[in-house]
């Protein structure tokens, strides 16, 4: 019985590790609008670079 | 929860100076203060104390998981989509879009925005994977032959009665909805179009439209397409456009113009089984009345729980309001129309929580709302973000918006016959149908409408490129002025940020708050700003 006790205080010790590590990482991104910055200075203008450079049949028939 | 109040407040009061809303009252700052110049991007997130700022944060995470779920659901077609298609790549400003749609938003009317949003994202993630992993032009997919394309504003209710097959809004992800989250998406489309010669001064909706057909960028789904003339006539040359382009067989959905009067359900109920009869013939599926029941239900329980939001509406404790009422409403009616049952569970726990907000007197905003209006407006209401810049600068609380009057009779799912003529109604008062279009007496409503929702205030979108209604401009000031309502013509081009910017707009009330009211704003710093560069 304390060994089951032991090994679930270990997973939940562990779970609630992860659980505070991942919500300051994603609060981190959230609070300094990091994923909005990547999105406006950086995949965007990349993505916008092979858009015009797309050739696009644009014949009316 | 009164304890957890009680261990945050101290936190909150410490952390109180980083609260823009704080900052617009002490003046120090203002919501505009956290973004770099012109970009629409900000330096950091709105914090808006503990509770209102966790809010946010679960909702941005349900989102992103949101996200990830459509891109896991078809990984290959979506990347794929944003390599095909130039819209796609404008959704990546999503994010940004919902911050700056609930800006200043706290407690619960955040809450309930936020609810209404994620019904969107869950919604339209879905359609985006589902479409691109069927479209044709990336390999197409099981369903691409069981799809039924057809114009966005037609109401897509009754193609519920076609077991197996889906109905498609084709306009919806490359024009409609990406318009609202990147103004810079459409003018590329209204080019396309404008090279081949159609003329500048027509709607840039339309003109879009028909500048996605030319460059290929719809889906290429279905066996056919449902073309229409709603909402307007510009619609109808758009839709010719569409077709010629498109090239499967057409079935323009022609429904009255003059939509209120008797004679129109019988001539719009016999395009309605006409359509029904095409897309039998062509998929080979029978129309199944009792499939399209079911789905009705879903729109009647809809429109039932719309109804009592209204009466709420009526009142200064609505803690649903502004852009989370007009875009959801829009949206639920016009892209779900019954088909997606979540709605219906979003709907149920909404009013739940105006009803708790109406009893306990919950004004919103923290009560500094100075006007309530009755929006006449369109998508040009969302480019610009308008309902929540309105509140926040200038404490206008937009009630209702005339687009959230579309179809709200019921229809009966017993009596067929009585069942097919509530549906025609229902059909025929889609998108931008009650307020534009259907004659004099549709247009001159909205002084009804403002009056039955204690509005003392109304805001008229002037779509500078609408041949129909600039004749109404002077008629439209006069009746104002007659009626005694505070009224704004704020002119834009749809869709078209170039021709009347944002700040253009916003100027047209800036100027009636402060030289016509002489009204000091909430917060100086959204008066005048620079967002041309901004998604």
């Amino acid at each position: 019985m304390k060994k089951v006790c032991k090994f679930l205080l270990k997973v939940l010790g562990k779970l609630t590790v992860i659980g505070l590590v991942t919500f300051a990482v994603t609060f981190t991104i959230y609070m300094t609008n990091a994923e909005n910055k990547l999105i406006y200075y950086v995949v965007r203008p990349f993505l916008n670079k092979h858009y015009d450079s797309q050739v696009r049949d644009r014949r009316i028939v | 929860m009164k304890l957890l109040d009680k261990m945050i407040a101290p936190v909150d009061k410490a952390l109180e100076r980083f609260d823009p809303l704080w900052q617009a009252e002490h003046g120090v700052g203002g919501l505009r203060s956290r973004y770099y110049d012109k970009t629409g991007v900000a330096k950091w997130r709105e914090w808006r104390g503990v509770k209102s700022t966790l809010v946010d944060y679960v909702a941005w995470i349900n989102n992103l998981l949101a996200m990830a779920q459509m891109v896991a659901s078809a990984p290959v077609p979506i990347l794929k989509g944003f390599w095909e298609y130039r819209w796609m790549g404008s959704y990546l400003g999503t994010f940004m879009f919902i911050d700056r749609l609930f800006e200043g938003f706290r407690g619960p009317e955040l809450k309930i925005a936020h609810m209404n949003m994620h019904a969107i994202v869950q919604s339209l993630t879905k359609k985006i994977a589902f479409g691109l992993k069927n479209d044709g032009r990336l390999g197409g997919g099981p369903d691409t032959e069981n799809i039924i394309p057809y114009d966005e504003t037609i109401s897509p209710l009754f193609l519920m009665g076609f077991k197996g097959l889906y109905p498609f809004p084709m306009q919806t992800l490359p024009e409609f909805i990406i318009c609202d989250i990147d103004q810079h998406i459409e003018p590329y489309y209204i080019d396309v179009a404008e090279s081949f010669g159609l003329p500048a001064d027509v709607c840039s909706r339309c003109a879009a439209e028909t500048g996605v057909a030319l460059d290929d960028a719809f889906l290429k789904v279905g066996k056919v397409m449902l073309s229409t003339n709603m909402p307007c006539n510009a619609s109808e040359a758009t839709s010719m456009f569409q077709r010629r382009r498109i090239d499967k067989p057409d079935f323009p959905i022609t429904l009255a113009m003059q939509h209120q009067a008797p004679e129109a359900i019988p001539y719009s109920r016999a395009t309605l089984e006409a359509a029904i009869a095409f897309v039998e013939e062509h998929y080979g599926v029978k129309y199944d009345w009792d499939e399209f029941a079911k789905y009705a239900r879903l729109l009647n329980e809809q429109n039932n729980i719309e109804l009592e939001k209204w009466e709420i509406f009526k009142t200064p404790y609505s803690a649903l309001c502004g852009i989370a009422e007009t875009l959801y409403r829009l949206y639920e009616w016009q892209s779900v129309n019954g088909q997606e049952s979540h709605f219906n569970k979003n709907d149920r726990k909404v009013i739940k929580l105006m009803r708790k907000c109406y009893e306990q007197k919950h004004e919103p905003f923290g009560g500094k709302t100075r006007h309530r209006a009755f929006l006449w407006g369109p998508s040009a209401v969302y480019y610009c973000d308008f309902p929540t810049w309105v509140q926040n600068c200038w404490g206008i609380n937009i009630v209702l918006n005339m687009d959230s009057t579309m179809g709200f009779n019921m229809i009966d799912t017993e009596d067929r016959d009585k069942g097919m003529d509530d549906l025609t109604a229902l059909t025929q008062r889609a998108t931008m149908r009650h307020h534009a279009v259907g004659g004099w007496e549709n247009v001159n409503a909205v002084w009804e409408w403002a009056k039955r929702f204690n509005c003392d205030m109304v805001l008229m979108n002037d779509n500078i490129a609408c041949n129909g209604m600039l004749g109404v401009h002077g008629m439209m000031e006069e009746q104002a002025r007659d009626l005694g309502f505070h009224f704004i013509f704020i002119e834009h081009d749809l869709q078209d940020s170039r021709t009347v910017s944002r700040q253009d707009m916003r100027n047209c009330v800036n100027n009636y708050m402060s030289v016509v009211l002489g009204e000091k704003p909430l917060d100086p710093t959204l008066v005048e700003f620079d967002d041309s560069d901004a998604y």
